[in-house]
């Protein structure tokens, strides 16, 4: 059951002429968690906003296709209904703390606030999801007093608390060292288990083959390829469009030029690679 | 640790938990009544019966009597010498001496006014240093006020803090390149320039993405906002507030009476 749907979407920024999304077509299913590929300009960002509502509620522009989530078309909404379907969260942790809020606790409970959750309702709500990205034992610092791997993991429990159907990840590891990128994995990977629909925009393709259940590539604002980790992220296609690929397919395929792989497979990962020259 | 712009001190206290808003009139009471009562010696009487004491009630009177000693009495002090030298008031010459002239109506006049500025700084030095920023706004935007206006003011609290911290890095980072900031004046000046530009543009853009943050966080919904602080407001508070309320007045009928 497809629950987000894009049609023959294009969009153009205010005062662009290029399109950056040009007739893009595609359907997430409930619970399934897509990775979205591309290189810098491809439109991965717009995508996100795209469907996170912010094109073009908050962005303007000129948007033309069909974005549907949960059975609702984005123009006959307005953004302050859709955040409630769909919740995103973006690259620099520090700019989506809201500053309006002293302690995480505080924090988290900022949107509950806004959409108006009764207060009993709001502590367990917010406990919970505390517990879930584990940073319970971070509620009462200040969120300007964290590190940049925790600041990100406030940022995406703040979303959660708001239990949206659908859950916009913009490269939320790119600026993390590779402790915080496995903090913030960890909880995406946690999400997408407890059966939530994810759509994360991201460069580190070795997680991506570890985690998603699919695989867009973006190029150009046009999606290039769409299909399962180990098609997309091996298909020869991505190399010659200039999409970072994972330094095991490059070396597996080096080999198998020189007859040293055997498979037809290419992997992504460590695992698969040391598999695969093994057999 | 982090540095933030706010005076509070957490402690448990009769003050910290009266009302935001029972502070706040209290606050402006003070005031109107040092400004409007009839009698010559109420801002005194207020320093020294009420909110002195209320200092030791709210157990600030360390953090208190710091900034009294700091920068509250010697602002009033210096306005206090200035006004009884320079006012050209009053026919009761104390003394004369080159072209100052210090007079008893001048004098009288500087004292007076020096108190005020006592009261209205030390009241609202109490009322900062005993209620948390967001709870007073929360508070107030519970009763009426826009929260797009309470956001601006906590976050500006906060973020100011962080803006410094971004200059200094900024400021680092040029004279790493080798930027002069330390030799004649004219040169300090001229090493803002390539500051402000980071600075700013870098706020702005920062500006939209905490933009798009907070929406997707629905601070814009339609719905009635909730809290998750809970604010007492007691009937002792109500009462309290009536009583400032019709003290307020009863300054400001008497004044009249008596003119």
């Amino acid at each position: 059951m497809a629950i987000v749907t894009l049609q023959n979407v294009t969009y153009k920024y205010p005062l662009t002429e290029a399109p950056v999304l040009q007739n893009v077509n595609l359907q997430v299913n409930e619970g399934e968690f897509v990775a979205v590929i591309g290189p810098n300009g491809a439109g991965k960002s717009t995508l996100c906003y795209t469907l996170a509502g912010f094109v073009p509620h908050f962005f303007k522009g000129e948007l033309t296709g069909i974005v549907e989530v949960a059975g609702v078309e984005t123009h006959q909404s307005s953004l302050n209904e859709w955040v409630l379907n769909v919740g995103l969260a973006f690259q620099n942790p520090f700019n989506q703390i809201s500053g309006a809020k002293y302690t995480v606790f505080e924090e988290i409970a900022f949107g509950l606030e806004n959409i108006g959750v009764p207060r009993g309702e709001m502590k367990p709500r917010v406990e919970k999801a505390l517990a879930l990205t584990g940073i319970s034992d971070l509620a009462d610092r200040s969120p300007y007093s964290l590190s940049g791997g925790q600041q990100q993991r406030v940022a995406l429990t703040s979303i959660l608390v708001m239990e949206p159907k659908v859950l916009v990840l913009d490269e939320p590891t790119s600026q993390m060292d590779p402790i915080g990128t496995r903090e913030v994995f960890g909880v995406i990977r946690t999400m997408a288990e407890r059966g939530m629909t994810v759509v994360l925009a991201e460069h580190k393709v070795e997680w991506i083959a570890a985690f998603a259940d699919r695989v867009v590539a973006l190029k150009d604002g046009q999606v290039l390829l769409d299909g399962k980790p180990g098609e997309v992220l091996t298909s020869p296609l991505l190399e010659e469009a200039g999409f970072g690929i994972s330094r095991y397919t490059s070396t597996a395929r080096k080999a198998k030029e020189m007859g040293l792989w055997k498979k037809d497979q290419l992997p992504v990962t460590l695992e698969e690679a040391v598999e695969g020259f093994r057999s | 640790m982090h540095e933030r712009l706010s005076f509070y001190v957490h402690r448990d206290s009769p003050l910290h938990r009266l009302n935001p808003l029972t502070k706040l009139t209290m606050v402006f009471a003070f005031i109107l009544l040092s400004f409007g009562s009839p009698w010559y010696w109420t801002p005194h009487i207020l320093i020294v019966l009420v909110i002195l004491p209320l200092s030791f009630i709210g157990r600030v009177q360390r953090e208190y009597l710091l900034t009294a000693a700091r920068l509250i009495f010697p602002a009033a002090g210096f306005l206090f010498l200035m006004q009884s030298l320079f006012q050209p008031i009053g026919q009761t010459v104390w003394f004369r001496w080159w072209v100052l002239e210090v007079t008893h109506e001048a004098v009288a006049f500087a004292f007076v006014n020096a108190a005020r500025i006592i009261v209205m700084v030390s009241s609202f030095t109490l009322l900062l240093l005993t209620t948390h920023p967001s709870e007073l706004m929360s508070d107030l935007t519970r009763r009426g006020l826009p929260s797009q206006f309470a956001y601006v003011i906590i976050s500006t609290l906060q973020i100011i803090p962080q803006m410094q911290a971004k200059a200094q890095t900024i400021i680092a980072a040029q004279r790493s390149r080798g930027l002069d900031t330390q030799s004649s004046f004219v040169k300090r000046v001229g090493a803002l320039v390539p500051l402000v530009g980071p600075l700013v543009f870098g706020s702005l853009v920062e500006v939209e993405e905490r933009a798009i943050a907070i929406e997707a966080r629905g601070f814009t919904s339609s719905h009635a906002k909730t809290s998750l602080r809970e604010i007492p407001d007691s009937r002792f508070d109500q009462i309290l507030r009536g009583a400032l309320i019709v003290s307020v007045l009863l300054a400001f009928v008497s004044r009249l009476w008596l003119s």
